[in-house]
């Protein structure tokens, strides 16, 4: 992990107004709605705002191979994060994003195109696994636009997931936002 | 274990052709204090707010979820919160000819820009220009109070008298003993917790109940005392135990959402100024207050030179008034009460009132910020989440450079801010590499085990940094703006080196894997801890105001906000403004029954 990533985690933990800023302000940009399963799953259950279908159905995808179901907890799919994206897309003022989302989608079935012979969603779970894993090689230093595009794509997906119900409640089974009463937080202030 | 919801008192009818005893300019931490106490004595006050008044439980939302918020806490398309990169690539005004509708300062991309999109000010029509400077500010009645990161410490003689330990500035006209009572006094009527540690450096407060730390905290602190430093839990500027006398306050309830926003506490329980000091006052009978009012000029009467009222614009009509009082109270908040007092040129001051020294706008001071450590604590990794977040902050490590011991390369010191544990947003997942299932377990696995923390430390006041007024730039009400001449120097980049190595020494001893190390010092204001630019002094050649905030040039004239510290101290500020204001404001009104303003 990079120091970045680190002070990523630590930025989050704390404190007064450390440099929250751009990583948080990017990442904010991201995240919300409910959506259900995509491409070779069930329909989406909302109709895109800014994307088109097709688009819309990759996204789903992709973000569910990022923060995918396991025996603990629902994933991306399920907490809506392709339909929260869309709907912050669909309404930004900054055609650049847009522009970026757009682009990245279709570099991503390029890379597929390249590895596979056909499409994400067109490939076999193994293959789309793999054209993942090969956009996200270049993680700490992207350089292709589908490793640019990762990075942009699993921060958006990560502030999306874990800021919805499913992520606070189900995946990281959050304590707090309530009111305490009787022994208050905390192991020991000894 | 009843919540406090006690409506606003009723605002009393604003009447600008009556001569108040004092008019106070601003409404943050010291002029509500000045209110409080002044209100107390008897005297008539008018409060000048140039911000609106804010339906603040509205604004805050403290409890509401990510989820819950269509853009989980972003504003709306159209704002735009700066960020370090702007401040580091470009100049001020940053705003100038910015695309977005409303420009924020760096606060606004700090977890939750819808919550204080209405309490921070649009940069766009509060230019100023200059040095590079992350200057936030909030215009709403209660200012920065309604957002603040509530850390609350007391000063000591090593700050005071700074001069004597080390040689290095001017030390205040006051000692510790001089401010110890007034510090109690904000204790006991603001409310405080934390833990006594008996720090000379550090006085303790009045405490309320503490808040607890975590197993990686606790893991520290007790390494730190065989280093012989302290980890205390964080001095909290909010009531844990609740206040008997104030009704607008409740206690704290660890609720635990006070650090995923700009800060901000619905239920009052964190100190802010409206609840604290400013409802209160109202219900004394003796208060006035009128918002939207832009002050620009300390009046002069040309007969006598002294002050006759504030001159001001109303923030949505743009019409111009004055108000009339017998003593007139500065409290704008460090550069806006510089800003004001430059702009008030009169044949009897021209160089702006109370300026005869030529010292107002200079030994500006603040803290320097951004190295920083975060650690793992590997015992922690895998175990079931727990509430780790339901209080209003982790850890304070007070000073431990420059006390007994001389540390090479750099005068005075710095402390450390800190938490660890779990949080509401793993923050992990934003540096955990890879996808799928794998990286979701690791995420999850991780989540509770980071501690981190940064530095605040001391930037020493220097003549030579300064705010004066641009000849040119005008904000939208035409006042003239503020001009940067302030950078960080050798002293401040000497420490923030020392800061990353003895943070991660700290750490490392703790038994506590370094994970992440931080050596970027952030751009200066970033602190939002601005001092100075009216230093209090004994020599009116050398100073602006006397030790009771009181201008050397002008006797019925008071600055009673952060400007007239005389140096930085690491130490957080609101505390010590706070009492100071409270000290100043008995002396005012000692003099004001009699008659010797």
């Amino acid at each position: 992990m990079t120091d970045a990533a680190h002070h990523d985690a630590r930025v989050a933990e704390s404190l007064s107004r450390r440099e929250m800023l751009e990583v948080t302000a990017a990442a904010l940009a991201a995240p919300l709605l409910q959506l259900g399963p995509a491409a070779a799953q069930p329909a989406l259950q909302t109709a895109p705002k800014f994307f088109t279908g097709p688009e819309l159905a990759l996204l789903d995808e992709l973000a569910e191979l990022i923060i995918p179901a396991d025996a603990h907890s629902p994933g991306a799919r399920a907490a809506g994060v392709a339909a929260y994206v869309d709907f912050r897309l669909a309404e930004s003022l900054e055609p650049e994003q847009q522009t970026k989302w757009r682009s990245g989608l279709a570099a991503v079935d390029a890379l597929s195109q390249e590895l596979n012979g056909q499409a994400f969603l067109q490939g076999s779970a193994d293959q789309r696994v793999a054209a993942l894993t090969r956009m996200a090689a270049g993680e700490q230093d992207p350089k292709t636009p589908a490793e640019h595009f990762f990075q942009e794509l699993k921060r958006s997906t990560v502030r999306a997931y874990y800021s919805s119900k499913i992520g606070i409640h189900a995946d990281q089974e959050y304590k707090g936002n309530v009111y305490q009463r009787g022994e208050f937080a905390g192991f020991d202030a000894q | 274990m009843t919540l406090v919801r006690v409506p606003p008192p009723l605002a009393q009818d604003v009447d600008l052709s009556k001569t108040y005893d004092a008019v106070i300019v601003g409404s943050g931490a010291a002029g509500g204090m000045a209110a409080h106490v002044l209100t107390t004595r008897g005297l008539k006050v008018l409060m000048l707010e140039a911000g609106k008044k804010l339906p603040i439980e509205q604004e805050l939302r403290s409890m509401q979820w990510p989820y819950d918020h269509p853009r989980r806490g972003d504003a709306p398309p159209g704002y735009h919160s700066l960020s370090f990169n702007e401040y580091t690539i470009r100049t001020p005004p940053y705003a100038k000819s910015s695309t977005f509708q409303h420009v924020m300062s760096y606060v606004g991309g700090w977890g939750g820009s819808d919550y204080v999109k209405n309490i921070l000010v649009d940069e766009k029509d509060h230019p100023y220009t200059g040095t590079k400077y992350a200057w936030v500010r909030a215009r709403a009645l209660g200012g920065k109070t309604n957002i603040w990161g509530r850390l609350a410490l007391r000063l000591s003689d090593y700050d005071f008298k700074g001069k004597t330990h080390d040689g290095y500035g001017d030390d205040w006209p006051i000692s510790y003993a001089d401010v110890e009572p007034y510090y109690d006094k904000v204790d006991l009527y603001l409310g405080i917790s934390g833990v006594k540690e008996n720090l000379p450096h550090l006085p303790d407060s009045l405490f309320q109940r503490p808040n607890k730390l975590t197993f990686g905290e606790v893991r520290l602190r007790e390494s730190l005392k065989r280093m012989g430093r302290v980890l205390t839990p964080y001095r909290a500027g909010v009531t844990t135990d609740g206040l008997k006398h104030n009704r607008y306050r409740s206690k704290c309830y660890g609720r635990g959402a006070c650090d995923r926003r700009p800060g901000g506490c619905d239920i009052h329980a964190v100190f802010d100024s409206p609840t604290g000091l400013i409802y209160p006052a109202m219900d004394t009978g003796n208060l006035t207050i009128r918002t939207n009012s832009v002050a620009h000029e300390v009046l002069v009467d040309r007969n006598t030179g002294k002050a006759r009222g504030i001159g001001f614009i109303d923030s949505a009509t743009h019409k111009s008034y004055e108000a009339k009082a017998k003593v007139v109270i500065v409290a704008a908040s460090t550069l806006e009460s510089a800003r004001l007092l430059l702009l008030s040129r009169s044949p009897q001051h021209p160089n702006g009132i109370g300026n005869s020294s030529g010292h107002v706008g200079h030994n500006f001071c603040e803290h320097v910020m951004g190295p920083g450590v975060t650690g793992l604590v590997k015992d922690l990794v895998g175990k079931p989440p727990t509430l780790d977040d339901g209080r209003p902050g982790g850890f304070y490590i007070p000073r431990f450079r420059n006390l007994k011991e001389r540390q090479p390369g750099f005068v005075r010191g710095y402390g450390f801010e800190g938490s660890g544990g779990f949080s509401i947003f793993p923050g992990n997942a934003m540096g955990t590499p890879g996808f799928g299932a794998q990286f979701k377990k690791e995420v999850r696995d991780h989540a509770g085990a980071f501690i981190g923390m940064g530095a605040f430390g001391e930037v020493l006041a220097r003549y030579e940094n300064y705010v004066d007024l641009d000849p040119d730039a005008k904000d939208a009400w035409g006042i003239p703006v503020l001009r940067f001449h302030y950078q960080f120097g050798d002293n401040e980049r000497k420490m923030c080196e020392d800061m990353v190595v003895a943070g991660r020494e700290m750490l490392e001893t703790a038994g506590i894997e370094v994970v992440g190390t931080d050596e970027k010092i952030l751009t200066e204001g970033w602190s939002i801890h601005e001092l100075g630019t009216a230093r209090m002094g004994s020599d009116p050649k050398t100073s602006v105001l006397n030790q009771f905030q009181q201008s050397h040039d002008v006797k019925n004239l008071f600055v009673v906000d952060g400007s007239s510290h005389v140096s930085a101290s690491c130490q957080n500020p609101t505390w010590t403004i706070m009492a100071l204001a409270w000290r100043s404001c008995e002396h005012l009104a000692d003099e004001f029954r009699k008659g010797t303003l």
